[in-house]
């Protein structure tokens, strides 16, 4: 943390990490402009990239739109969500880029939102400790409510049918490095 | 559709540091809203050793991972880096889990959250800091010694006072940001200046927010915060706590009051907002009445109270002045209080409770079915609104009802609406009791001390057999009497109602006026302002932590940096009147220096006597005075430091978050607090009377008037209709209003364009609009759109009225007092089922896209405060916004999904 500057690493949510991989050493030493990526202007600040697990969650075929399922990741204390939202989505895979997968602790205070799902408004939340909700379409955003960061989106990609979890975009409710438990 | 693939414009990182063990702990609270959440800020050296996991290893106490509301949990938001002592630290900021009051168990909104992201940072979007004084020199903002720009400010002020006399030198000013502050402000402009052109960020004039409670006797800021988890029913006016006090809402009105205690809600609102759907899912109510129709609702739902014989009649009984209680005057003289003056047109007063009843049921305005009408709402909505609030419960037992309001309330229709929704806190006993308060739930949080009177008697603005006015500056500006504005931490135009006629009468008279500084040179600078001044121009110094357009960016020819919250120890009271030392902790940035300290520099130079501060607790010990008898009267902590042989800060830095609840009292070496103001139950106090500096005022157990009980007045609709009427929607036009949104609440000043993950989220102002609205318009979600209106009124100069019909908007119309101009501003279009039909909602202070250049300049005539929130324009979609195919930054959800 006391790289302060904007060039503090970062992973694509939009591309694979072998793509990510396949454009050279930068993915190696972890650090990538965010301004080489479409859409992004260059103004953001980035992410951190880590060593994260690869890990399969669960099968392209057999999601519906709007039936949400769960997984655990990057270790079993940590609940998520994965849903077909039936319309494109910020970070979205798949044919119809509508797959996504968000932390199910609220990262205000800790909140479950497991279960509340809205489908109209693909929505997580309210949460029910204190009515933060989040924005699935647009990488987790509050809507309204009181959390310091959006929703940490599970950073997914397709191979064949298999989905699989290979990072995510912010910190885990609770913790100091998303990958200590 | 086609959708670009983004980022999300915030990518926080997902490791954060934890303090160690021995990491320094300082206690603070948020900067913004008045709520003001307690925090500790955790400091220990940049290059570590950081803290481990364990509890043992690290300062907050915990065992890493946190499980849910165990506190203490660092976010990438909560951490920074700064400068202290010319060292790089690391600084966690984090909501204190250890309070037991306000934030208990260390719950946080959105803003306070982010605050580590307000201490500045090189490297940070803080960068922008102002951090040394800059002269407009050739029309560059050029870096000049302090000794420059304060030389410069101090001769030309000193020319001006002398010249053109006091009233030519003016002051704009924050009214919250800490009593050190202000108390400095005010000493220079009105003690040592004396000039009566001083008014605050919100307001022409120094005025009084609730004019009607205080002729009825209300304080703003009585109640408790625990009161609100004590009420059966609250009444929640003109503003979502849940939006804008987030942790009032959190744990004293939801988890204290709609959970635990079953408290059902009324809300008054144009819209429904999360806290009324809330509310709603809980049993309560939403009166979605138009904006400005206040007035009329309270009347009817005080006329079915009274039809039923629901007023607390014990209350009355014992509470309310009668005729020759109320005319007396009791020594203040008839013709000499606020009151009375309001009342010389007869407009008002009553003489006692049956005569005012008689009053309100002659009223048409105060049948249900008129006022439903005016408020566009279902006339069920009145009877069931007064039997939550009023009806005795099936025991006999009377509710408890507590009423809060705020600016969708009395920024409207201020005087009418203070008065009616306080004489509906009048008959049902509200004032003074456990879950039974009436209060304002406030904005900023309550940092304004005065170190001076305001001299009423020098403004211009009087009328035979009337008390005067005090000054409206805005006005006094526009008719060309001010050579010299010192300016200081507000954006003053976009602030005002119509800003866009204000901001080319400052233009003119600055950046058009020939006079300009062509060098450095300290002789020519001073002659070239001074020669502004002398051919009618205008000098502005502005103060600020940032650079502000266009009052600072355009206008101003010096700026003074500012340091604030964390660069010095400062003082402030929150909306519970709970004083708390917010404690430095990092170095200002380049020479910025706190306001008090550069009042004092200038005030030096321009000769005056007594402004030797070395410190921040010096201007504390001498404003301690000045707060006697008053509802933050703090005064007791100095003579118990005093005593001790301390500084006064650091007496009050022993009482960490939790502070103490003003006004303070002495009882021996012990001091009292205050739970809430008109406690007349109170059984705390000595009964000796008050000891040495204690002042027991009379607010303390009884209400504010001269006898002690309360007053009830008339509020008729007649002297509001004429301007309501105007201000109406015509054509295709809509009502359009503003308010404050969670996310940017009280913080507007620096997190909207210094937080990344803020500006994803707002990158730019909205408008709501209700669905049926925008089909008929062919606006979408993410549509830009222009908001304008061709007939907005500017009252343009002071009326001369005799006769109270020449006071009324009609009157100045008919007088000729009103020029009519035009205004716009953009907006992403939001399509939403939140607000309501014919109904558009925008943010209340957009600096970029100012809600106000449409809102009407014409104060209200009892009390001089603005009608922010009633303005009305036409919608036009003008094209698309990037954010509309864009996930990176803005939703389109509706915001109250429960």
């Amino acid at each position: 943390m006391t790289n302060e500057s904007n060039e503090i690493p970062v992973l694509s949510n939009c591309m694979s990490r072998r793509q990510l991989l396949f454009r050279g050493a930068a993915a190696v030493t972890g650090t990538v402009l965010l301004s080489s990526f479409p859409g992004s202007n260059g103004e953001a600040l980035a992410a951190r990239v880590t060593t994260y697990p690869r890990l399969a969650i669960g099968k392209l075929s057999k999601l519906n739109v709007n039936e949400p399922g769960w997984f655990v990741y990057p270790d079993k204390s940590a609940a998520n969500i994965l849903i077909k939202l039936g319309e494109p989505a910020g970070g979205g895979i798949g044919p119809d880029q509508d797959i996504v997968a968000f932390s199910q602790i609220c990262p205000h205070m800790g909140g479950p939102l497991g279960g509340t799902y809205k489908p109209n408004d693909q929505a997580l939340g309210p949460c029910p400790l204190h009515q933060t909700s989040f924005d699935l379409t647009r990488h987790g955003m509050v809507i309204a409510g009181h959390a310091t960061e959006s929703l940490p989106q599970i950073v997914l990609e397709l191979d064949g049918d298999d989905i699989y979890a290979t990072g995510i975009l912010g910190l885990l409710y609770g913790r100091c490095d998303n990958l200590k438990s | 559709m086609s959708r670009k693939v983004t980022l999300p414009l915030f990518q926080p990182s997902d490791k954060v540091p934890l303090p160690p063990a021995n990491a320094e702990v300082l206690t603070t609270c948020c900067d913004y809203c008045i709520v003001a959440c307690g925090y500790k800020v955790y400091r220990w050296p940049a290059e570590g050793p950081h803290g481990g996991m364990k509890k043992h290893e690290n300062a907050l106490n915990r065992d890493y991972n946190l499980h849910a509301l165990q506190g203490n949990w660092v976010g990438p938001n909560q951490f920074t880096q700064a400068i202290h002592k010319g060292k790089l630290h690391n600084i966690a900021i984090v909501a204190d889990a250890d309070s037991e009051v306000v934030n208990v168990g260390g719950d946080y909104s959105i803003r306070g959250g982010c605050i580590a992201q307000k201490v500045y940072n090189k490297d940070k979007p803080t960068k922008d800091r102002l951090k040394q004084p800059l002269l407009r020199i050739n029309g560059e903002l050029t870096p000049v010694s302090w000794e420059l720009a304060l030389d410069a400010a101090a001769e030309v002020s000193k020319h001006v006072i002398k010249k053109y006399g006091e009233s030519a030198w003016a002051m704009k000013y924050y009214s919250y940001q800490f009593f050190e502050n202000t108390y400095a402000l005010t000493r220079l402009a009105l003690k040592s200046i004396n000039t009566p052109a001083v008014s605050q960020h919100d307001h022409p004039s120094i005025v009084d927010a609730t004019p009607g409670w205080t002729d009825i006797g209300y304080d703003a800021f009585s109640g408790s915060y625990e009161d609100f988890a004590n009420a059966d029913c609250i009444v929640i006016s003109g503003s979502d706590p849940y939006e804008t006090k987030t942790v009032l809402w959190n744990e004293w009105i939801m988890r204290k009051g709609i959970l635990a205690n079953k408290a059902k809600l009324v809300m008054i609102n144009p819209r429904k907002t999360m806290g009324v759907a809330i509310a709603e899912k809980h049993g309560g109510l939403h009166l979605d009445v138009n904006p400005g129709s206040d007035t009329p609702v309270h009347m009817a739902i005080q006329r079915i109270i009274l039809e039923n014989g629901w007023e607390d009649k014990a209350f009355i009984e014992q509470w309310v002045n009668n005729f020759w209680e109320t005319d007396s005057g009791f020594g203040q003289g008839t013709r000499n209080t606020p009151w009375q003056w309001r009342t010389t047109w007869g407009h008002f007063q009553v003489k006692g409770f049956d005569d005012w009843k008689e009053w309100l049921l002659s009223q048409e305005e105060s049948k249900p079915n008129v006022a439903a009408k005016i408020a566009g709402i279902d006339p069920a909505k009145l009877y069931q609104a007064a039997e939550m609030m009023g009806k005795p419960k099936a025991n006999g037992e009377r509710k408890k009802t507590t009423i809060a309001i705020e600016k969708g309330c009395y920024w409207s229709n201020n005087y009418l609406n203070t008065v009616s929704i306080g004489t509906l806190g009048v008959i049902l006993g509200c004032g003074g009791r456990s879950g039974r308060i009436i209060t304002r739930l406030g904005g900023h949080q309550r940092g304004g001390r005065s170190g001076g009177k305001y001299p009423t008697w020098k403004s211009p603005y009087k009328v035979g057999g009337r008390r005067r006015h005090r000054m409206d500056l805005d006005r006094w500006v526009q008719d060309g009497h001010v050579r010299f504005a010192y300016v200081v931490g507000t954006t003053w135009v976009q602030a005002m109602c119509g800003s866009t006629e204000l901001a080319d009468v400052f233009r003119k008279s600055t950046r058009g006026n020939p006079h300009q500084i062509r060098s450095a040179d300290r002789a020519h600078v001073i002659q070239t302002l001074k020669k502004r001044v002398d051919s009618g121009g205008m000098v502005i110094a502005n103060q600020d932590i940032y650079l502000i357009d266009p009052i600072g960016a355009e206008f101003a020819d010096i700026i003074l940096p500012a340091a604030t919250w964390g660069e010095s120890s400062f003082t402030r009271c929150n909306g519970e009147r709970r004083i708390r030392l917010y404690s430095k902790f990092y170095d200002p940035p380049g020479d910025a220096k706190p306001d008090w300290k550069i009042v004092s520099m200038l005030a030096k130079k321009m000769g005056f006597q007594g402004y030797d501060w070395e410190e921040p607790n010096d201007v504390f010990e001498e404003s301690c005075r000045f707060s006697r008898g008053s509802r933050t009267d703090y005064n007791v902590l100095r003579t118990i430091a005093k005593r001790k042989g301390m500084k006064a800060h650091d007496l009050l830095r022993d009482y960490g978050t939790e502070g103490l609840q003003c006004p303070l009292l002495l009882d021996g070496e012990k001091i009292l607090e205050t739970k809430r103001l008109h406690d007349w139950q109170r059984d705390d106090l000595p009964d000796t009377g008050p000891e040495g500096v204690s002042v027991q005022g009379k607010n303390l157990m009884a209400f504010k008037t001269q006898t002690g009980k309360l007053n009830l007045l008339k509020s008729p609709w007649a002297i509001w209709s004429d301007f309501y009427d105007y201000m109406t929607p015509k054509g295709d036009e809509l009502w359009v209003t503003n308010g404050r949104i969670n996310e940017i609440w009280q913080s507007g000043f620096d997190d909207v364009e210094r937080r990344p993950y803020i500006q994803q989220r707002w990158p730019e102002n909205f408008l709501e609009i209700h669905e049926d609205d925008a089909r008929k318009r062919g606006i979408e979600s993410g549509d830009m759109v222009r908001i304008e209106s061709k007939r907005v009124p500017v009252q343009k100069d002071f009326n001369l009225g005799v006769k109270s019909d020449d006071m009324f908007f009609s009157g100045l119309m008919k007088r000729g007092h009103i020029k009519i101009v035009s205004g716009s501003f953009e907006a992403v279009a939001i399509v939403t089922p939140v607000v309501k039909k014919g109904v558009v909602f925008t943010n209340f202070l957009d600096k970029g896209q100012p809600a106000n250049s449409i809102t009407p300049r014409v104060p209200d005539p009892m009390s001089m405060n603005y009608r922010f929130k009633l303005s009305s324009g036409t919608i036009t979609k003008i094209g698309e916004s990037p954010y509309k195919n864009d996930f990176s930054r803005m939703s389109f959800k509706r915001r109250n999904i429960v």
